[in-house]
């Protein structure tokens, strides 16, 4: 077929072709481009700033402007749908399916607790806090095929998410995380290897606190009676008897929950973890215990 | 004119009797100032430096109780990234629809080797803003022209169309012209691959 061709052409054409030296190797043509302007008499014409007004001077008008017409930009009333947009917090989704696709291809571990440095260690999930990124929103794409047992804690769930794990037998928690603490989860050894204490999380904005003190939507902030009955409720909602916690094998795992000041599971704030002589350095000073104490 | 206090001690002043440890943002080392550390004299020539200060009795760095081989090392082993992508294990079913490739597939004169994330690299390609949309058929190995060729008698049947296509034979892939992504995925979950 063609391609065999091609090669003996090219082979052939390569035989006959002149050897590439210094002699006969210069640029591509149109590659340079002399920078200088031409002055004087016969050089020194337009250079391509045209004849007459702004484009011959330069000072183009500001952008918009229309030389004294009601500009296009002002004509219609503004209605501010999106005011503040930039300022909202965003909560980067993750549909079930991911998850599930995730857990499938050994990506995060379900015998442990998921959170979202688990699931960003996947490394196929996009996370930039500093791009007011505030955390995983779990969507309920993918909610039928869902079928894992998991003790997950994310920063923003539906009904439907939370009764899709809840019907496996799982556990989730939806959490706060400032900018800053989730810093240090998206990249737990950058922060490790800089020596510093682990600080302590801080509790939600004003706007926050009701979505991370509701049962319903299962906040860490919420009382756990509240949540266990909110657990059968939902349950009943939706058609599907809800597994007893306490039966199971993995309780102590889907039991787990971190500290509302707490970042990292099972590490405390005001240690300073030392990678390279496998230490952890834990405050005995008192006025640091007291700082540290939620 | 506004007056300017100017005095050298204007910030030792503010750090007096106080813990001057910025969290996370240490620019001090977790240094502590008592207020004996600081001597203030009475009369001070600003021409030189020779009569300044030294700060003494500094507190170098808060207790800390060093724990070798702690128990908690398991939790920060556990954020430590991966260092490659994982295998993944055998198991009786895959509820996201993953598919493992088999080991008859192998035999085959034709071979789609999965990218190192365990996918069949079939891809869609999307240019001209959207009027063209290429399905490319990467990692091919073997006889990339028979595989052409059952490739597009597979989409004439399937849907009663011909399928125009290109193969790359250096470059191991093939494009086929319109999405037929899902389909031919289909179609190397079946072959096998």
């Amino acid at each position: 077929m063609g391609s065999r061709q091609i090669t003996e052409k090219s082979l052939a054409m390569l035989r006959s072709l002149p050897r590439i030296s210094l002699a006969n190797l210069r640029d591509n043509p149109g590659s340079r481009k002399n920078n200088k302007r031409g002055r004087g008499q016969y050089g020194g014409d337009k250079h391509g700033a045209g004849n007459k007004g702004s484009n011959q001077r330069q000072n183009y008008m500001r952008l918009g402007y229309e030389t004294g017409n009601n500009p296009f930009y002002l004509r219609m009333p503004h209605e501010s749908y999106y005011k503040g947009h930039h300022h909202r917090r965003e909560y980067p989704p993750i549909s079930l399916l991911q998850l599930q696709k995730l857990i499938d291809t050994d990506r995060v571990d379900i015998d442990k607790p998921i959170d979202i440095a688990s699931i960003v260690k996947s490394g196929l999930y996009h996370f930039f806090p500093d791009q007011k990124h505030f955390g995983v929103n779990l969507t309920d794409e993918g909610a039928d095929i869902f079928a894992a047992k998991i003790n997950i804690e994310v920063q923003w769930a539906s009904e439907q998410v939370i009764a899709a794990i809840e019907k496996n037998g799982g556990v989730i928690t939806t959490a706060y995380y400032d900018p800053h603490s989730l810093l240090l989860l998206k990249n737990p050894k950058k922060f490790f290897e800089t020596g510093q204490a682990i600080p302590r999380r801080m509790i939600p904005p004003p706007d926050a606190i009701e979505y991370y003190t509701s049962a319903e939507m299962r906040g860490y902030l919420a009382d756990p009676e509240k949540i266990s009955e909110d657990r059968l409720r939902l349950a009943q909602k939706y058609g599907y008897e809800l597994p007893v916690l306490e039966n199971d094998s993995n309780y102590s795992m889907l039991c787990e929950r971190k500290d509302p000041r707490q970042i990292f599971y099972g590490l405390e704030p005001g240690w300073v973890v030392n990678l390279k002589d496998k230490c952890i350095l834990k405050p005995k000073d008192e006025e640091l215990l007291r700082f540290y104490a939620s | 004119m506004a007056t300017v206090w100017r005095s050298q001690y204007a910030f030792a002043r503010f750090f007096v009797g106080k813990t001057v440890r910025i969290l996370n943002n240490a620019s001090d080392l977790g240094a502590r100032l008592k207020p004996e550390s600081i001597s203030i004299p009475l009369s001070r020539k600003y021409s030189n430096y020779a009569a300044s200060p030294f700060v003494s009795k500094i507190q170098e760095q808060y207790e800390f109780e060093i724990v070798k081989n702690p128990p908690e090392w398991g939790y920060v082993e556990r954020f430590l990234p991966l260092e490659t992508v994982p295998q993944i294990k055998p198991k009786e079913s895959y509820p996201s629809g993953w598919i493992a490739p088999k080991e008859e597939a192998k035999n085959l004169p034709y071979y789609i080797a999965r990218n190192k994330n365990h996918q069949i690299p079939i891809y869609l390609e999307i240019g001209y803003r959207g009027q063209r949309k290429i399905t490319k058929i990467k990692r091919i190995e073997g006889d990339i022209w028979l595989m052409n060729d059952l490739i597009k008698k597979y989409l004439k049947n399937k849907c009663n169309r011909y399928v125009e296509t290109r193969v790359h034979e250096m470059g191991k892939f093939i494009d086929v012209k319109g999405d037929y992504v899902n389909i031919l995925i289909d179609w190397a979950h079946a072959q096998g691959f």
